[in-house]
């Protein structure tokens, strides 16, 4: 149950840039999740939902775009996506891959009032 | 209005996490975090790492729990400094966490340190705390397939020890499956088979931990 500090730093981060614009709501959260950090999108937003009760981001919408594993091979340097953690290079079966995504958990954007 | 952010969700665990290895980097330590499943074996671990390090490197430990002190007498019986976090409800050790241990600890005189997390295949991935590396333990009775179901961890691990050998003739567990799970998320994990019953493992283990330490005093290090 990560998701629960995760929410709050998501609803600090957001009150932050929201009053330094002088918002007086925030309705939409835009946040980036890669693969790799085991997010539960259901879990997350029902964790938000609590933090965020009687803060000007109540009610705000949590957008989770889910960012699939993708990777780079360090031999032929094709870059592909990674189904089923299958960290083999699709085109010369090369084992050395570097994790180019899925990795991220980024805010993007916040939309105001 | 939208206003474009930008901003690392645990931007302000890695900060804290930043500041706790500069700490250690004055202080000459190799630190390690150490994660598992509840039970695997990482207070035995540390039990049997005590004993064989005695007299030759100094080891501290900050141990992390949801209740109770039992981990941390339990190493504090070899004469190792040991200090118990118990986080309550959290599922995991952050670095804010493990900042407020490190004044309860003379770390000057202290060469690994090891960061045990609350036992958790999940979370404790999650959060660096500072650590040189990450090392995980997974023991015979979790299963082979451990490594596909809780990729996040086999990840972001330089080690897997694979625990209770002894146990294999009692169980389906597949040394060959388990090693190429892991390989598959991670091409580049080291892993060790041993058990802190019968001591299989354990001076592979403190080989392994022995040149890590060396080459990170020597400013070596790996990736």
């Amino acid at each position: 149950m990560h998701e629960m500090g995760i929410a709050q730093n998501i609803l600090d981060i957001a009150l932050s840039a929201a009053d330094k614009e002088g918002a007086s709501k925030i309705t939409r959260i835009n946040l980036v999740a890669g693969e790799l950090r085991g997010i539960v999108p259901l879990q997350l937003t029902f964790c938000f939902g609590l933090v965020a009760k009687d803060t000007m981001a109540g009610g705000a919408y949590l957008n989770i775009e889910e960012v699939p594993v993708s990777g780079h091979c360090n031999d032929c340097g094709s870059d592909f996506s990674i189904k089923e953690y299958e960290y083999v290079c699709p085109t010369c079966s090369s084992t050395k891959i570097k994790v180019t995504g899925g990795t991220e958990l980024s805010i993007r954007d916040i939309e105001i009032e | 209005m939208k206003i474009n952010i930008l901003q690392d969700v645990l931007q302000a665990n890695d900060r804290i996490a930043e500041e706790n290895r500069q700490f250690f980097k004055k202080n000459h330590n190799m630190v390690l975090n150490l994660m598992s499943s509840p039970g695997a074996g990482k207070t035995s671990l540390l039990e049997k790492t005590a004993e064989k390090l005695a007299g030759k490197l100094r080891l501290g430990v900050i141990v992390g729990d949801i209740e109770t002190t039992r981990d941390a007498d339990r190493i504090s019986k070899f004469n190792i400094p040991t200090i118990q976090l118990t986080t309550g409800t959290e599922c995991h050790l952050d670095a804010n966490m493990v900042a407020s241990a490190l004044p309860h600890l003379e770390l000057d005189k202290i060469d690994i340190l090891v960061i045990e997390n609350v036992g958790n295949l999940v979370c404790p991935a999650e959060f660096i705390v500072g650590e040189d590396f990450k090392i995980m333990i997974l023991s015979i009775p979790e299963g082979d397939e451990k490594p596909l179901k809780y990729p996040l961890m086999f990840h972001e691990s330089a080690l897997m020890l694979i625990n209770k050998t002894d146990l294999l003739q009692y169980t389906n567990f597949n040394l060959e499956s388990a090693r190429a799970n892991a390989r598959k998320i991670n091409p580049a994990i080291d892993i060790i088979e041993m058990s802190c019953i019968n001591g299989t493992g354990l001076d592979e283990w403190v080989s392994w931990l022995t040149a890590r330490y060396h080459e990170k005093l020597s400013g070596a290090g790996r990736a």
